[in-house]
């Protein structure tokens, strides 16, 4: 099989990226699902607040999943269920594996990687302890709560204070289950303020910044957690332990790009982002292959995650025409002062920059975000690690740059 | 007189002002932390009568998952919330469901209606298709 495009993943990166690439004039365009539907991760994110910039409402993720996907049944774009990528060549052969058609290889002239991210387990965090039943991730509660119909406990102790921890919070309060707290180990909250609010707050469920679980005990089922308060170095301080009754434990610590297909092609990844090094068009360090969304980094907002989406489609697409000039020398974009992640990593003279930016810690006073030695800068009224920060920078600003441009974040 | 004080965050945009409020008799003395007048708003209507979104799931017979998504169609008192989800404990679905199906019309009496968040379509025995895969699974 050939095609133009070829887009991995139906998220919606992946949705977007479909829909964008036949309307950027790409004459075959496919995309590749792993499993039986459409919407990646959307179809279990049932909560709102999906689409508030993007389409100026407040959908929830199916109803966003489904706005999408009607975009999508109106083009030509072939798509493929139960299908999964299991390898990636640099030269952009795909092979694939389905019930219905077995091994098929595909040749396509660009491929956009949308394969989104992974929860981080409790092997990765190291929690000492016995290995009972009774411990999952956020997204697997999430999935079992919301598509198949199973509570996963009655009394429930969250750790970590990401977005979906929060959003879950609430969801299995809302069950019938009693949470009784969620444990954050660093000083501040994962998750956005609004969901600190509407999730925790309206139902009085505690949150303890600077706790971590410190051990995990019950033999079948888990009956209970060791929960401690951490100094400023994140080291559990001695005596402050109390245990804390549970029959479940939800793990919200943090998402991973899931880059495995990436790096078979030869994609070189960075750890800032745990993604692939592209520049502002999306375009990663090996010809032909873009990538968006959250395998590209974990973007906070949909509407991130579906314009990242938008400007791989479209270069992707203009890569398969033919129309892609190898231009100047990709420039470096380097975090400079109190910036903790930034994307994408280079600027290649094609294109606007839409740069995202996350601060290392939060500052809530008003800051400058500069661009050095352009002396671009964008005045904020506060940086918080939780809420990334994107913004514009003409081509026209950045087209004598010639070396590395550091982006910081300084106090005003 | 008793001056009472209340804390909220507003949650309008994402800077979520810290709004620190004194009541007597119930009417606002003071209002403070708010950064522009959508944050006085928020917490006028939050102290009248705090409004959310209300969004679960309810069970569906006949398709490929177990639960349908469902949300109100706009915000509804707070107070209500649980109230709402137990009205809708007792209903079960039949596939197939359009998305924005109807699925109680003013609900608990707020004049909102719980609408089916996808479309749901009907499976044939969808227990048999299961078992099917695990046999050739082991096959």
């Amino acid at each position: 099989m050939e095609a133009d495009v070829t887009v991995i993943g139906s998220g919606p990166a992946g949705l977007t990226a479909a829909v964008h690439a036949h309307e950027s004039g790409a004459k075959s365009v496919l995309l590749l699902e792993r499993e039986e539907e459409l919407g990646g991760i959307l179809k279990q994110c049932i909560h709102n607040g999906f689409g508030l910039e993007q389409f100026k409402k407040d959908y929830t993720g199916p109803e966003y999943a489904e706005r999408l996907i009607e975009e999508l049944e109106k083009t030509n774009v072939q798509y493929f269920l139960n299908t999964m990528v299991v390898s990636l060549s640099p030269d952009k052969t795909i092979t694939a594996v389905s019930p219905e058609k077995g091994i098929s290889h595909i040749k396509s002239r660009s491929v956009v990687l949308a394969m989104g991210c992974r929860e981080r387990p409790r092997s990765s965090i190291n929690i000492p302890g016995t290995r009972p039943a009774g411990i999952y991730t956020a997204g697997v509660a999430q999935r079992f709560v919301n598509i198949d119909g199973y509570l996963p406990g009655k009394q429930v102790v969250i750790l970590g204070s990401g977005d979906i921890g929060l959003i879950m919070a609430r969801r299995l309060t809302l069950e019938g289950a009693r949470v009784k707290g969620v444990y954050e180990i660093m000083d501040y909250p994962g998750g956005l303020k609004r969901n600190i609010v509407q999730c925790l707050n309206d139902f009085d469920i505690p949150l303890y910044l600077s706790h971590t679980v410190t051990e995990i005990q019950g033999k079948e089922r888990i009956e209970g957690v060791v929960v401690s308060k951490v100094d400023q170095k994140m080291n559990p301080i001695g005596g402050s332990e109390q245990f804390v009754p549970c029959d479940t434990l939800l793990l919200s610590v943090g998402l991973i790009p899931e880059n495995e297909l990436s790096k078979e092609a030869g994609v070189e990844l960075t750890p800032i982002t745990k993604g692939p090094v592209t520049t502002e068009t999306m375009e990663t360090r090996v010809p032909g292959i873009f990538s968006c969304g959250n395998v590209s980094t974990v973007f906070d907002l949909v509407d991130y995650v579906a314009e990242t989406g938008m400007i791989a489609a479209g270069n992707a697409a203009r890569f398969a025409a033919g129309d892609w000039k190898k231009g100047k020398n990709p420039v470096e974009i380097i975090p400079g002062e109190n910036v903790r992640m930034l994307f994408p990593q280079q600027y290649s003279f094609k294109d606007d920059l839409i740069l995202f930016v996350r601060s290392a810690k939060p500052i809530d006073k008003p800051v400058n975000i500069e661009l050095s030695p352009l002396g671009v800068r964008l005045k904020r009224l506060y940086a918080r690690p939780n809420e990334m920060i994107r913004f514009k920078v003409s081509r026209d600003k950045l087209k004598d740059v010639t070396g590395p441009v550091e982006v910081s974040i300084t106090e005003r | 007189m008793d001056v009472e004080k209340k804390h909220f965050t507003c949650v309008i945009c994402p800077i979520g002002c810290e709004i620190d409020v004194e009541l007597q008799n119930g009417n606002v003395v003071s209002m403070e932390g708010n950064k522009c007048e959508k944050g006085k708003e928020f917490v006028l209507q939050e102290l009248e009568e705090a409004m959310r979104i209300l969004t679960t799931t309810v069970p569906i017979k006949g398709a490929k998952w177990a639960m349908l998504p469902v949300r109100t169609d706009k915000p509804i008192p707070k107070r209500l919330l649980s109230k709402v989800i137990e009205q809708l404990a007792d209903i079960e679905l039949q596939a197939p469901v359009k998305m924005y199906h109807v699925i109680v019309k003013d609900v608990a009496g707020t004049d909102a209606n719980v609408v089916a968040t996808r479309n749901m379509k009907k499976v044939n025995h969808p227990k048999d298709a299961k078992k099917d895969l695990i046999s050739r699974k082991e096959g």
